[in-house]
């Protein structure tokens, strides 16, 4: 989408860049200012960002709903903590690891898998998630079935003499915090390239994508594959976290979340996906919401979201940002 | 000499159940030429197309675009390594997105020479697309929607939709471009505009044309040989004076 | 050995029955809206609770609690129908699958909020076995079986005779000749989808007494084995749908006793996956075959 020039005029009132480094700021200063149990709901507010910024790249800009990312979550965190408790491998390398296998296992799934119209294709997704859930569960010589992994260690790094360990929320939030800015620049890089137009058209219309030479299936594939290793991204960070991975890291709610975390914020958009996961992850993990409460509200917003406001909150958002800038 | 033929489809059948929709039908386009297919509704002139450009498997017969045999080929391989083009009877655009950007789409995937550098951010792909959006703007001015460039294609008018489906075709060089009833439902004072376009790709850029068009005045004063389909098959070819006057022809536009 | 085999068939019909009166309400609906209903096995669970309720709460006969249950369930889908599924005329299928899965949340959650998550005891039904033929088989499951083909016996004939059968038909083949020949569209889909949502009360209100067990969760499992058979029965499909629940149900009492219970729930997905990417038109045909 072309940007909004800005004129010279207005160049005064534009508030974004100070805006933006307050923001900045207060992700920085977080943990001084808020308790404890906030900082964890952001934290989870993060890691959950990470399979949402796949997701909005696969339904925001390519067009494709998915529910698969649950399954691509649980397998980053397996892998995280298979590669953990049996090798002992250093943090920054299981993370990255789980976002290899992850998008390397799209591969064989994806191909199959989008040959199908989009309701088959949706049911395969969540297929895949009901299977991963089951093979978690009863391939007990690998994953230890319903007992699961425990006794994942925290990320530790070491750099010659120098050695860190993220032990305690705070130290723990800055690593999301600096994943989830990476991921952040990855998507937006992604999104800006060529092929992220390429994405868009076969979003706004396939054939007619088809007839000026984009080759529709590979992208589709490719976009399948990015979104998975970055759930594997966030698996791999949620079973660092929370130190244990089981089969219920495989739940049909978790691709909802997503789901919502995309829809609400304003899929699309990449704002959109940041503030999403800060509210409907981050403000009712932080308010302690009763898990049923949460659902209903996810299941009401869905509603809201499917009739009434289909861009999600990125209206809002931008009509926000423009006023900043100094637009009337 | 193949060399002259830039278009060479031979023997094309395509059945939909027990229906031959196209019958054994054999086409050439000579290089730099603009030939006309008409033909009564049902003839399967569309049927011909979709099954020529990708967009449909034929049966039978095989198509060879400039010596290179493509039958079988998906639609962004002919548009990509073909170069061959393809219009749609109902007007699309990219709706969501301005105009300029619709033409950079049209454009990126002939100057990227893979899918994989369509990801570069770096100086190669800036420049690629910063030469792609000279271009586009070239042909906005040219086809005289400067004025609402940044306007969301799908809020223009269905004439200037057209126009925006006219200049996505030439962004790249294409050898030949195949249009599906390119004046349907349009004004004259457009019509004009889109008669100019065609000539001036043909005349200046050297683009071969196939097209498919019911308006009897257009295809006289724009083609220089028109094919004649009905009921599948191919009635007869020759120059636009000869057919209007072929009994046949006449026959087969009233008769059916 | 081989009566053996023979008593698990027959217990995979049963429970082939069970799936068959829930999965072709949502096969139907899926013909008059082009929209798989995700929500579909919470109707099976509010019908289960209203039954549960009726007996627990109300002290009433196990008879009148299936009345209790299905109305109630009924009650709900007309909110729910009138509120969304109306709503979802003509609007895309990616709409269909998010609205319908916020109502299944809504659901669930609204149920479990009220009556607590644990597990309850259903107290009703005749599970007393009788004998036949040789085997020992609960009476309920008998009444299950003879349900089930009143229910499609019923179907065929109301499809195919009564207006309201006639209207579904013409529904979901071609929505917009509809609009013109002046069937109220809105309210096919109305009744197309109560009735469905009935059928799968009813099926949770005569399953209750074999399962005994009864959560706010139990929904969910119902559509993810729904899911797969309408697919694959071919969506829209009535008879498909019977044959392909009739299939699942055999093969998850098979895989139960000779494989390992632990696999009886993967059975319809992982048999669904397997046709997707072998035979992605589906095993039946997907015409709205009514």
């Amino acid at each position: 989408m072309s940007l909004t020039e800005v004129s010279q005029t207005q160049q005064s009132r534009d508030l974004r860049l100070p805006f933006g480094l307050v923001l900045l700021a207060l992700a920085l200063c977080a943990p001084l200012l808020a308790s404890t149990y906030v900082v964890h709901a952001l934290i989870i507010a993060l890691i959950f960002m990470l399979p949402a910024h796949g997701l909005n790249l696969l339904v925001g800009y390519t067009g494709l709903l998915s529910l698969a990312q649950a399954a691509f979550f649980g397998i980053g965190a397996y892998a995280s903590g298979l590669l953990a408790v049996t090798y002992g491998t250093p943090f920054y390398i299981n993370v990255i690891a789980s976002g290899l296998v992850a998008g390397a296992l799209a591969l064989p799934l994806g191909i199959p898998a989008l040959r199908l119209r989009s309701t088959s294709f949706v049911m395969c997704t969540l297929g895949f998630v009901i299977i991963g859930q089951a093979i978690a569960k009863n391939w007990i010589s690998l994953t230890r079935g319903d007992m699961g992994l425990s006794g994942i260690p925290k990320p530790h790094f070491a750099l010659g003499p120098l050695s860190f360990t993220v032990s305690g929320t705070m130290a723990f939030y800055y690593l999301a915090l600096a994943i989830g800015i990476l991921a952040t620049l990855a998507v937006w890089m992604i999104v800006r390239s060529p092929a992220g137009r390429n994405m868009i058209a076969i979003r706004e219309n396939e054939t007619l994508a088809e007839s000026v030479g984009i080759p529709t299936w590979r992208y589709k594939l490719i976009v399948f594959m990015l979104s998975a290793a970055f759930a594997g991204v966030g698996g791999s960070l949620y079973a660092h976290y929370l130190t244990v991975v089981s089969p219920l890291t495989f739940q049909m709610y978790y691709s909802t979340t997503m789901l919502i975390i995309v829809l609400g914020g304003g899929a699309g958009t990449i704002s959109g996906v940041v503030f999403g996961s800060l509210l409907f992850v981050g403000l009712t993990e932080a308010l302690r919401v009763t898990p049923e409460l949460r659902m209903i509200a996810y299941g009401l917003c869905l509603l809201v979201l499917v009739f009434w406001f289909k861009q999600g909150f990125a209206p809002v958002i931008n009509r926000l940002w423009n006023f900043i800038g100094g637009a009337k | 000499m193949t060399g002259l033929r830039i278009l060479e489809i031979s023997n094309l059948t395509k059945s939909y159940g027990a229906v031959k929709a196209v019958n054994d039908v054999s086409i050439h386009i000579d290089r730099g030429e603009i030939a006309g297919l008409i033909g009564p509704n049902g003839s399967g002139k569309s049927t011909f197309f979709d099954c020529s450009t990708g967009l449909g498997r034929p049966d039978s017969g095989t198509v060879k675009l400039d010596g290179q045999d493509i039958t079988g080929w998906s639609l962004n391989r002919i548009a990509r390594e073909g170069r061959m083009l393809r219009s749609f009877q109902k007007t699309v655009v990219f709706k969501s997105l301005d105009i300029e950007e619709n033409l950079i789409i049209a454009g990126q995937m002939f100057t990227f020479p893979s899918l994989f550098s369509t990801f570069g951010l770096g100086r190669l792909s800036r420049d690629r697309v910063s030469a792609l959006r000279d271009r586009a703007r070239e042909l906005i001015k040219m086809a005289g929607l400067w004025d609402v460039r940044h306007q969301r294609a799908g809020n223009l008018s269905g004439g200037q939709q057209k126009l925006i489906q006219f200049a996505s075709m030439l962004m790249p060089e294409p050898k030949l471009i195949l249009l599906d009833e390119p004046m349907a439902g349009i004004n004259p004072k457009i019509i004009e505009r889109v008669v100019d376009t065609i000539l001036y790709a043909n005349k200046s850029l050297g683009v071969s044309f196939l097209i498919i068009e019911h308006n009897i005045d257009v295809v006289t004063s724009i083609c220089q040989r028109v094919i004649v389909l009905d009921q599948g098959q191919k009635l007869v070819e020759g120059l636009p004076q000869d057919i209007i006057n072929d009994q046949r022809v006449r026959e087969a536009y009233l008769g059916g | 050995m081989f009566s053996t085999i023979l008593e698990q068939i027959i217990n995979g019909v049963v429970t082939g029955s069970v799936y068959a009166i829930v999965a072709v309400g949502m096969t139907m609906i899926f013909g008059v809206l082009r929209a798989i209903n995700f929500a579909h096995g919470e109707y099976y669970m509010l019908g289960t609770f209203g039954s549960w309720f009726a007996i627990d709460y109300l002290g009433l006969s196990y008879e009148a609690s299936i009345v209790v249950g299905v109305l109630s369930t009924i009650v709900v889908a007309y909110v729910v129908g009138r509120l969304v599924m109306q709503r979802m005329v003509g609007a895309p299928a990616e709409s269909g699958v998010l609205a319908t899965l916020g109502i299944a949340l809504v659901l669930q959650n609204t149920v479990i909020l009220v009556f607590g998550g644990g597990y309850k005891f259903f107290s009703g039904g005749y599970i007393e076995p009788v004998s036949i033929l040789g085997f020992s088989l609960a009476q309920q499951r008998i009444i299950i079986l003879i349900v089930c083909l009143l229910v499609f016996v019923g179907l065929e004939l109301m499809v195919t005779y009564s207006r309201m059968g006639k209207s579904m038909r013409a529904v979901s083949q071609n929505v917009e000749c509809c609009e013109v020949v002046g069937i109220d569209v809105p309210q096919v889909v109305l009744r197309t989808f109560i009735l469905g949502a009935a059928l799968a009360a009813l099926s949770g209100v005569l399953t209750a007494p074999v399962n005994v067990s009864v959560y706010g969760g139990m929904g969910e499992l119902i559509t993810f084995k729904t899911l797969p058979i309408i697919i694959m029965g071919g969506l829209g499909n009535v008879r498909g749908t019977f044959f392909a629940a009739m299939i699942l149900g055999i093969a998850e009492s098979l895989v139960a006793t000779y494989v390992g219970l632990q696999f009886r729930d993967t059975v319809g997905f992982a048999t669904l996956i397997l046709m997707l990417m072998w035979r992605p038109h589906g095993l039946f045909s997907t015409q709205a075959r009514f």
